[in-house]
C-alpha cells in the first residue's frame, strides 16, 4: 500500500509540466482545437507531436520496440494526468493500439502500433451503428470474404475524430448466418479507401464553442458510411469470428488511464478555485454553509474517483486483469462528473446558463457547458447501466437474466 | 504509487482474517449484546495473545512498529466479524500514548497489548458535537495536580475501560489537553446509554477528579496536537469498520440475491438488485481506500486532516447505503430480530453517527479548500492540514 510517486516520478511530473509550459504555445493550441475540425492537424501541432515522441512519452509503458518508453505504468500515469491537464490529450496509442498489441500479427505490430504512438496513425472507433450502441451485438455491418480481399457494406455512427482519423477500428458480422457476438470481426480500415465516406454530427455542447476542457469537449463526431469498401484480408485483426473478444479487450484498455478521473473532477477544482477569488458572489457564496457542505461532499466524491483510476493502475503496474475494477471506476467517476456538475450550476444559478462568449458567463461558460457535456460521460464508451452489469457479474457473481 | 497490498499486507490481513473468522460468530455477538459486560473479555484475551495489539503500536514498548496502514487492515476485518471487543475504544488512545505519552505511559502500553488494560476515550460533550469548540471538561491545574469538571458524553467502552484518555480544555490557557484518568477514580461517575449497536456507551460526569499532572497526555504545547490526533484517529478507523462491516452486509445481499428464487428466476439476475449490487460494492471500495489513504498519510507525517474528514463523511453516508440496501435485497426477513443482518445494520448505523458526522467532516474540508488562497487539484491541495 502506497499512495505517493516516487522522487523520480515527481521528478518526471515537473519535466512534463515544464516540457509543456515551453512548447504547447497557444499557438499549437489553437493549430490544435482547429485540427479537429478535419484539416488534418498542421506543422506546429505535428512538431509537437514529434517532440513528444521523441521523449517517448506518448506511450511511456509500452515496449521500446514498437515505440513505447519501456517504463512503469504508473510513471505512464503521471505523465498522462500532465498532459491531459495541460493539453486535453489523451496518451497512450489511442483507440485501437493496445488491442493491436495484444492480438495483431508481428506485422500488424510494427505496422500500426510506432506509428499510432507517434500519432502518425489515428485509428477511429468504429464500433456504434444506427441500430446498436451498447449492445454491440447487434451489429449489422457486414464484411464479406471474397478471396484475399473483404468487401464492406453497412453504416458506423458516433464515430469521434472520423474527419482526422487515418484508419477505422471498424467492427463487422463476417458470418452472415451468425447471431449476437458470434461471428463479429475487427477489420483495420484505411480512411481514403474508396466506397468510405464520413458526414459530420454536431454536438451539443459545442454551440457555442465549448472552451477548454469541457467535459466532451469534441465539436463534432460522425457516421460513416461503407459501400463495397474493398480491403485486403490482411486488415483482419485477431482471428475471423474473434471480433468480439478483441474488441472487449481493446474497450477494457481504452477506459483506463488519468483522463478517466481528470475528466470527472475538473469542474470540482474549478469552482474551489474560483470560489476562492475575490469578487461579490463569490464572497456570499464561499460563506453559505449549504455551499460548502455541497462543494466539500463533491470533493470527497472527486478523491473516490481519483483513488479508483490509481487502483487499476496499480492493477495494470502488476500487470494484473481487472475482474470488475475498469467497469467500476467507468460507472462512479462518470455519474460523479453530472452530479457535480448539476450541483455546482446549482450553486452558481443563472449565472450558470450562461454560454462561452456571454455578458457575466462565469469562467467562459465551462460550468454551462459541461452541464450539456458531462452527461454524455455516463453514455461514451459503454453506457454505466452496461457497466453495472459487469460490476455485478464479473464482480460478485451474480448471474445472467434468464432468456 | 501502488494501490495493492504487498506480500506481507496480504499476509497480516490473512492471518487476522483466519482468527476473526475461527473466533467471532454472529452467536457471540447476540450473546455479549445480552452481557452485563457488553464485550466478550474471553475474545479480547485471545485477540491481545494472538498479537494483534502490539501491530501498530512501537516495538521500543513491545509493539511490532508497523505502519498504520495496517490498522485499517485490521479495523476492516474487526468491522466484517463485528467483533464484541473493545478494540476501537482501546487502539485510539494507545496509539496517542505512544506517540505522546511520557515513559511511565507508554510503559502501561504493555499492559494494554497484553490485553491487561482497556483504555477509552472522551472527546465531546453531551451535545455530542465533534469539534475541539465543545470538549465538556475544563482543567484546571493545582500544584502538582490537574483538577477536571465537566460532562463527556458518548464515551465508547468507557464501562469496561480502566484508564480514559479525556480531552479538557485548560482553564488557565484556554489550551487543549488530554489526560489519561482512571475510571474509578474519587469524583468520576456514570450513566450508561443504550444506543442501537448495544455496546457499552457511557456519559461520564467529571466532579474535582483529581489525578497527578503527569497523567496529562503530551508535553506542554503539543497537548492539543495529542488531542487532536486522538479525534483523527477515533474518526478514521471507525470508517475502516465500517468498510468492513457493510462489505460484509454486501455479501450477505449478494447470497441471498444468488439463491432467493421470484418470478422464476434468482432475484440476483434482475437489473434492479444487480445495480444495487453494483453501487454498493463502490461504496464499499470507495469508503475503504479513503481510509487507507487517511492512515497511510498519517503514518507518512503527511497532512492528513482532510483525508480523514473525507473517509468518515463518505463512509457515513455510504455504508449506511450499503446496509440499508442489504436490508432492501432481504426483503422482509432482513428485519427480523432472529436474522443476523441486523447485527451489522446497528453496529453501522451507530458508528456513522460517533466520530463525527458528514456535516461535521465537511466543515473541515471546506475551510481546507475555500478559506485559503492557493490553486487546488485533486490530490493536490496547497493549504492541506
Amino acid at each position: 500500500m502506497n499512495f505517493s510517486f516516487t522522487a523520480e516520478e515527481e521528478q518526471l511530473r515537473a519535466e512534463v509540466q515544464a516540457f509543456l509550459a515551453e512548447h504547447f504555445t497557444d499557438e499549437v493550441r489553437a493549430e490544435y482545437a482547429a485540427g479537429r475540425r478535419g484539416e488534418g492537424w498542421g506543422p506546429l501541432v505535428r512538431d509537437f507531436y514529434d517532440k513528444v515522441s521523441q521523449r517517448r512519452w506518448f506511450a511511456w509503458s509500452w515496449p521500446v520496440e514498437y515505440g513505447g518508453g519501456g517504463g512503469t505504468r504508473t510513471a505512464q500515469f503521471v505523465i498522462e494526468e500532465e498532459f491531459y491537464r495541460a493539453t486535453g490529450i489523451i496518451l497512450g496509442g489511442g483507440t485501437g493500439a493496445p488491442a493491436i498489441l495484444a492480438f495483431g500479427t508481428p506485422e500488424q505490430k510494427e505496422q500500426f502500433v510506432p506509428g499510432a504512438i507517434r500519432r502518425e496513425i489515428i485509428f477511429c472507433q468504429g464500433y456504434s451503428e444506427p441500430g446498436c450502441g451498447t449492445d454491440l451485438a447487434g451489429i449489422r455491418c457486414r464484411a464479406e470474404r471474397v478471396g484475399d480481399k473483404y468487401i464492406i457494406n453497412g453504416q458506423k455512427i458516433f464515430t469521434t475524430n472520423a474527419q482526422s482519423a487515418t484508419h477505422i477500428f471498424l467492427m463487422v458480422r463476417t458470418d452472415p448466418n451468425s447471431t449476437r457476438s458470434r461471428g463479429l470481426s475487427i477489420l483495420l480500415v484505411p480512411m481514403d479507401t474508396p466506397g468510405l465516406t464520413v458526414r459530420p454530427l454536431w454536438t451539443v455542447q459545442n454551440n457555442p464553442k465549448a472552451p477548454f476542457g469541457t467535459t466532451y469537449g469534441e465539436e463534432r463526431t460522425n457516421e460513416v458510411f461503407l459501400d463495397n469498401v474493398e480491403v485486403p484480408a490482411s486488415c483482419l485483426l485477431g482471428e475471423e469470428g474473434g471480433g468480439w473478444d478483441v474488441a472487449r479487450r481493446g474497450l477494457n484498455l481504452d477506459r483506463v488511464g488519468a483522463f478517466r478521473y481528470l475528466m470527472s473532477v475538473q469542474r470540482d477544482e474549478d469552482i474551489v478555485n474560483w470560489l476562492q477569488a475575490e469578487g461579490e458572489l463569490q464572497d456570499m457564496l464561499r460563506d453559505d454553509a449549504q455551499v460548502r457542505d455541497k462543494i466539500a461532499e463533491m470533493w470527497t466524491e472527486a478523491e473516490v474517483c481519483r483513488l479508483m483510476t490509481m487502483r487499476s493502475i496499480s492493477i495494470e503496474q502488476h500487470g494484473g486483469k481487472f475482474t470488475y475494477e475498469g467497469s467500476a471506476e467507468k460507472v462512479f467517476a462518470p455519474e460523479h462528473s453530472v452530479r457535480s456538475t448539476e450541483a455546482i450550476t446549482q450553486i452558481l444559478g443563472p449565472h450558470a446558463q450562461l454560454m462561452n462568449g456571454s455578458v457575466d458567463a462565469i469562467e467562459k461558460g465551462v460550468f454551462a457547458h459541461n452541464l450539456l457535456g458531462a452527461y454524455q460521460s455516463t453514455i461514451n464508451h459503454g453506457s454505466v447501466q452496461v457497466m453495472r452489469d459487469q460490476v455485478a457479474r464479473n464482480g460478485l457473481g451474480l448471474p445472467r437474466p434468464a432468456k | 504509487m501502488d494501490l495493492l497490498l504487498d506480500d506481507q499486507e496480504i499476509e497480516i490481513k490473512e492471518a487476522a482474517a483466519e482468527f476473526l473468522a475461527g473466533e467471532c460468530s454472529p452467536t457471540l455477538v447476540r450473546k455479549v449484546e445480552g452481557d452485563a459486560t457488553f464485550y466478550s473479555l474471553d475474545l479480547w484475551r485471545k485477540f491481545a495473545e494472538n498479537g494483534w495489539l502490539q501491530l501498530c503500536l512501537s516495538e521500543d514498548v513491545g509493539g511490532q512498529g508497523l505502519p498504520l496502514s495496517y490498522l485499517a487492515l485490521l479495523f476492516e476485518l474487526a468491522g466484517k466479524n463485528i467483533a464484541p471487543i473493545p478494540l476501537h475504544a482501546t487502539m485510539v488512545p494507545a496509539l496517542v500514548i505512544d506517540q505522546y505519552g511520557s515513559a511511565q505511559q507508554r510503559e502501561r502500553l504493555k499492559d494494554v497489548m497484553a490485553g491487561q488494560l482497556i483504555l477509552s476515550h472522551a472527546v465531546v460533550d453531551r451535545l455530542g458535537r465533534w469539534t475541539t469548540e465543545r470538549v465538556g471538561v475544563e482543567g484546571k491545574v493545582e500544584g502538582d495536580q490537574l483538577v477536571l469538571n465537566g460532562v463527556k458524553g458518548f464515551v465508547d467502552a468507557f464501562p469496561v475501560s480502566q484508564q480514559c484518555a479525556v480531552i479538557y480544555r485548560d482553564a488557565d490557557n484556554g489550551e487543549l489537553g488530554v489526560a489519561l484518568v482512571p475510571t474509578d477514580a474519587q469524583g468520576v461517575s456514570q450513566d450508561t446509554l443504550a444506543p442501537m449497536a448495544k455496546d457499552a456507551e457511557a456519559i461520564v460526569h467529571f466532579d474535582n477528579v483529581r489525578v497527578p499532572a503527569s497523567a496529562r497526555i503530551g508535553q506542554p504545547g503539543d497537548q492539543g496536537a495529542a488531542a487532536i490526533r486522538m479525534m483523527d484517529l477515533a474518526s478514521v478507523l471507525y470508517a475502516s469498520q465500517m468498510a468492513g462491516a457493510a462489505g460484509h452486509t454486501l455479501a450477505m445481499a449478494v447470497e441471498h440475491a444468488k439463491e432467493r428464487v421470484a418470478f422464476g428466476q434468482p432475484i440476483g439476475a434482475f437489473q434492479a438488485i444487480q445495480h444495487m449490487c453494483a453501487n454498493m460494492l463502490n461504496a464499499v471500495d470507495g469508503t475503504t481506500m479513503l481510509a487507507r489513504e487517511a492512515l497511510w498519510r498519517m503514518d507518512q507525517k503527511l497532512p492528513h486532516r482532510m483525508n480523514v474528514a473525507q473517509a468518515k463523511s463518505f463512509a457515513n453516508e455510504q455504508c449506511m447505503m450499503v446496509c440499508r440496501s442489504a436490508q432492501q435485497i432481504h426483503g422482509g426477513m432482513g428485519f427480523m430480530l432472529e436474522f443476523d443482518l441486523n447485527l451489522w445494520y446497528r453496529r453501522v448505523g451507530s458508528w456513522s453517527l460517533r466520530g463525527g458526522t458528514s456535516a461535521e467532516h465537511r466543515r473541515t474540508i471546506a475551510s481546507v479548500l475555500l478559506d485559503k488562497v492557493g490553486q487546488v487539484r485533486i490530490g493536490t491541495v496547497p493549504n492541506a492540514i
